[in-house]
């Protein structure tokens, strides 16, 4: 340490031990830092989807958090049952990352629903 | 409709990208920055230390007066770096403002996106700003470039916190970088 960057060692665990199953963490930065990043690849993945379906109004922006929050809730307390009550509840995890999740989804969603779905014609009626 | 959505799209990662650098220019760069950074991360860890090898004996008077000044010496020094840093984040905030301006002014009542969904009341004041019509799925620069920005710079702050601060550090840190 001591440097300007964290120790390598430190930083380039986390990806094997995402994808394994109850992995431990003795860190807790490091399990909330996997849970923020996997929460931006799912909101950009949602977005992406709801835009080509398309999903519209209500029942998309509904679905994507009961999605998100779910896929997330499953990841650590089935796949890697931690103990919740580490990070200071299920609570604390369910909302690490979402709200920027959620500008991630709907940034994704509203171009490709647009692009996929309308015309310059369609969006500049009074031009 | 892809070419509007995409440019600004474009645009938030390259004022995104623009502000990291001027931050690394204005504050990580220099040495005044350093010095306090590693002068936190000294004491931190001095402090640390102390701490534990103290144990018991912090119920003495003297050794819980002398953790207690070296505290007080390291809250000092992390205060000067965070103050630090909000002067060089509010001049890098201005330079925002005005590259902001200028491309609303581009984007002025042009209708970028269609949105999937009608926003809430408060928000149809951004999502519609400037845009003829009462349709209030189109979509104003505004609206996509504050999502975009939210959604980046948010992203680019995580990736900092995790490869330039130090573990003893970030926690101390952790305040002052929400600010900006």
């Amino acid at each position: 340490m001591g440097g300007t960057k964290a120790d390598p060692a430190t930083t380039s665990f986390s990806w094997s031990k995402v994808f394994t199953r109850q992995s431990e963490w003795s860190d807790k930065d490091e399990f909330l830092d996997i849970i923020y990043w996997i929460r931006q690849v799912l909101g950009v993945l949602l977005g992406l989807v709801w835009g080509l379906i398309p999903l519209t109004g209500i029942l998309g922006l509904g679905l994507f958090f009961v999605t998100n929050a779910g896929l997330v809730y499953l990841y650590f307390s089935s796949y890697h049952r931690v103990d919740e009550e580490e990070f200071g509840g299920a609570w604390e995890l369910t909302k690490e990352g979402f709200m920027t999740s959620f500008a991630g989804f709907l940034v994704t969603w509203i171009i490709v629903y647009s692009g996929m779905h309308f015309t310059e014609q369609d969006l500049q009626p009074f031009s | 409709m892809w070419s509007d959505t995409l440019l600004i799209l474009f645009i938030s990662v390259v004022t995104a990208f623009f502000g990291e650098g001027l931050t690394w220019l204005m504050v990580y760069r220099t040495e005044k920055y350093q010095k306090l950074k590693s002068e936190v991360e000294r004491q931190c860890k001095k402090l640390e230390k102390r701490k534990e090898t103290s144990g018991e004996s912090v119920a003495l008077k003297n050794t819980k007066k002398k953790l207690e000044r070296e505290e007080e010496k390291l809250k000092t020094n992390t205060r000067d770096l965070s103050l630090f840093k909000m002067r060089s984040m509010l001049a890098i905030g201005i330079v925002f403002t005005a590259l902001l301006s200028i491309f609303n002014s581009i984007f002025d009542g042009r209708i970028v996106a269609k949105l999937p969904f009608i926003p809430i009341g408060f928000l149809q004041g951004i999502s519609h700003r400037n845009l003829p019509g009462t349709d209030y799925s189109d979509c104003s620069f505004i609206f996509l470039y504050i999502l975009c920005t939210m959604s980046i710079r948010q992203s680019s702050i995580q990736a900092e916190r995790k490869y330039v601060w130090t573990s003893s550090t970030k926690h101390l840190i952790k305040g002052g970088d929400d600010a900006h």
